[in-house]
C-alpha cells in the first residue's frame, strides 16, 4: 500500500472531522446557519453509531474467529470456556434475529429483538446477575486495595491513614454517634483539599487534550496509526 | 512546535512510567511470561476518545519494545471500531522489529465485548490465565480499572497505569508500580515518537497550564478585590 493510502488519507479523514466538529461547535454566523450546523452535527453523531453497530459484527466474528482458534489449538483445556462463549454468542443472535423476524412479519405483535421472550429472559436472567456479580466484586478489591494503601510505613501514609479513617466514619452513622465532627470534617477534606488536587488535573487533563488534537490536526501524531515513518 | 522545526530543542522532563515500560516489557521477558496492554470502556467515538488515542499511542511504543526484546503481547480490548487499528499497531510494533514471526493476530489482538463489566471479567481472566509478567493499561477508564489491577496483583504482574479520569486516578496510584497522573497520557504519545516537532508540543501544553495559574491567580486576586469576572463573562455570552 502506498503511504498515500496508509498515512495520508486516514489522517485527512481525522484533520476534516476535527475541523467541522470544532466549527460546528463554535462558530456561531446567524441563526440559519446555527441550525445547519447543528443538523450537519448530528449526522456525525449518527455516522459513528453506525460505524459501531457495524464494528460490533465484525468484533462477534473477531470473538468466534479467537475461540474457534483456541479450541483448535488447545483442545480439552480451552474447551469449557470456548464453548460456553460460542454457544451463548449463537444462541443470542438467534434469537435476536428471530425477534427480528418477527418484528417485521408480525409487526402487531410488538415483538422486537429486545423484547423477543427467550432473548429476554437470558439477558434478565443470565447476563444481568452475572453483570451485577462482577462489580460487586469491586467492593473486595477496594478492600484489599484499601488494606495494602493504609499500612503505615511513613508519614505520609499515616496522613492518607487518618483522612480516610474520617471521610469513611463520616460517610457512615456509626461515625456520627461516635464524634458528631465527623460529618463537618469529612464535609470540608472532600471540597476544599480534595477539589483543590482534583481541579489542576482536569486542567491539565483538558489542555492535554487540546495538545493532543492539535497534533493530530498538524499530522504530528502517527503512533495511533502504528507507524512512524 | 514551529521553533523546534528550526532547530531549537526543548528539555522535556522524564516521566517515571514512560521509562518504567521498558523495565516491564524486559522483566516479562526474563520471567517468559507475556506482556497485556488494554486500554479501558471509554469508546473511539465518543468525548473518550483522546484518552483513546493516547493509549494506543503508548501501545504502539510497547508493541516495539515487544518486537526488540521479543516478547509476547496481548492487547485486550472492549471497543469493536478500535480492533483494526489495534490489529495494526501491533503488526507494525513486530514488523518495525524486524520480528514479523512473533505476530499472530489471534493471540496478540483480543476482542472481548463490549458490555463493561462482561470485558472486564475476560481481562481478569486473561491476566490470570496468561499469569502476564506486565500489566499495562493506559486510557479511559471506569469501574473496572481496579479489577484490572488487582487481577494483575494476584499474579505478581508489574504493573504501569494511566487515565485522564479524575475519579479512576486514585485506584492507579494505589494499586500500579507507576501511573501515569493525567495529562501525562498524552504526553507519552509525544515522548514514544521521540519527534523534536511533537516533543515541543509538551512545551505548548506547560505555557497553557502556566497561564491557567496566572488566570485563576488573578481571578482570585479579583475576587478580593470585589470584582466578579464571570459576571463580565457571562456578558460576552449574553452578547455572542
Amino acid at each position: 500500500m502506498s503511504i498515500v493510502v496508509r498515512r495520508h488519507i486516514p489522517q485527512l479523514i481525522v484533520t476534516t472531522i476535527v475541523i467541522l466538529t470544532v466549527a460546528f461547535y463554535y462558530l456561531y454566523i446567524n441563526k440559519n446557519i446555527a441550525e445547519s450546523f447543528t443538523t450537519a452535527d448530528k449526522a456525525l453523531s449518527d455516522w459513528a453509531v453506525i460505524i459501531t453497530s457495524f464494528a460490533l459484527i465484525v468484533g462477534g466474528t473477531d470473538i468466534l474467529r479467537f475461540h474457534l482458534v483456541r479450541l483448535k489449538r488447545e483442545g480439552l483445556k480451552q474447551a469449557p470456556f470456548s464453548a460456553v462463549t460460542i454457544g451463548l454468542l449463537m444462541v443470542m443472535v438467534l434469537f435476536a434475529l428471530y425477534g427480528w423476524f418477527l418484528s417485521y412479519v408480525d409487526p402487531k405483535a410488538g415483538i422486537t429483538i429486545t423484547t423477543q421472550p427467550q432473548f429476554r429472559w437470558l439477558y434478565l436472567n443470565v447476563y444481568a446477575p452475572a453483570d451485577a456479580a462482577m462489580y460487586s466484586i469491586l467492593v473486595f478489591y477496594i478492600a484489599s486495595a484499601s488494606y495494602r494503601a493504609f499500612r503505615v510505613r511513613n508519614p505520609m501514609a499515616l496522613l492518607l491513614l487518618v483522612t480516610a479513617l474520617i471521610v469513611i466514619f463520616g460517610n457512615t452513622t456509626v461515625g456520627g454517634l461516635i464524634w458528631p465532627g465527623f460529618l463537618p470534617l469529612r464535609d470540608w477534606i472532600m471540597t476544599v483539599p480534595n477539589t483543590a488536587a482534583f481541579r489542576p488535573i482536569t486542567i491539565g487533563a483538558g489542555l492535554g487534550t487540546i495538545i493532543l488534537g492539535l497534533r493530530l490536526l498538524m499530522w504530528r501524531e502517527v503512533s495511533w496509526m502504528g507507524r512512524r515513518e | 512546535m514551529s521553533e523546534a522545526k528550526i532547530g531549537k530543542e526543548f528539555p522535556v522532563r522524564k516521566i517515571p512510567a514512560f521509562d518504567a515500560i521498558e523495565e516491564a516489557v524486559a522483566r516479562s521477558v526474563e520471567m517468559g511470561r507475556p506482556v497485556h496492554m488494554t486500554f479501558g470502556f471509554g469508546t473511539i467515538s465518543s468525548a473518550m476518545a483522546p484518552q483513546f488515542i493516547a493509549g494506543l499511542g503508548v501501545l504502539s511504543h510497547v508493541a516495539r519494545l515487544c518486537g526488540r526484546y521479543g516478547a509476547k503481547l496481548i492487547a485486550t480490548l472492549g471497543v469493536p471500531e478500535a480492533i483494526a487499528t489495534t490489529e495494526e499497531i501491533v503488526r507494525e510494533g513486530y514488523y518495525s522489529s524486524s520480528r514479523p514471526e512473533l505476530y499472530d493476530p489471534t493471540y496478540n489482538v483480543r476482542y472481548l465485548t463490549d458490555q463493561q463489566f462482561a470485558y472486564a471479567s475476560a481481562v481478569q481472566a486473561t491476566l490470570i490465565r496468561e499469569r502476564v509478567g506486565a500489566n499495562i493499561v493506559v486510557g479511559p477508564f471506569y469501574a473496572e480499572s481496579l479489577i484490572f489491577m488487582e487481577a494483575g496483583n494476584m499474579v505478581n504482574a508489574f504493573q504501569i497505569a494511566g487515565t485522564a479520569r479524575e475519579t479512576q486516578i486514585p485506584f492507579f496510584v494505589l494499586v500500579a508500580d507507576y501511573s501515569f497522573i493525567g495529562e501525562e497520557i498524552f504526553a507519552a504519545g509525544a515522548l514514544a515518537s521521540g519527534d523534536k516537532e511533537t516533543l515541543a508540543s509538551i512545551r505548548g501544553q506547560d505555557i497553557g497550564k502556566v497561564l491557567s495559574i496566572v488566570l485563576i491567580v488573578l481571578g482570585v486576586l479579583l475576587l478580593f478585590g470585589g470584582y466578579k469576572l464571570v459576571d463580565a463573562l457571562n456578558w460576552v455570552w449574553k452578547v455572542g
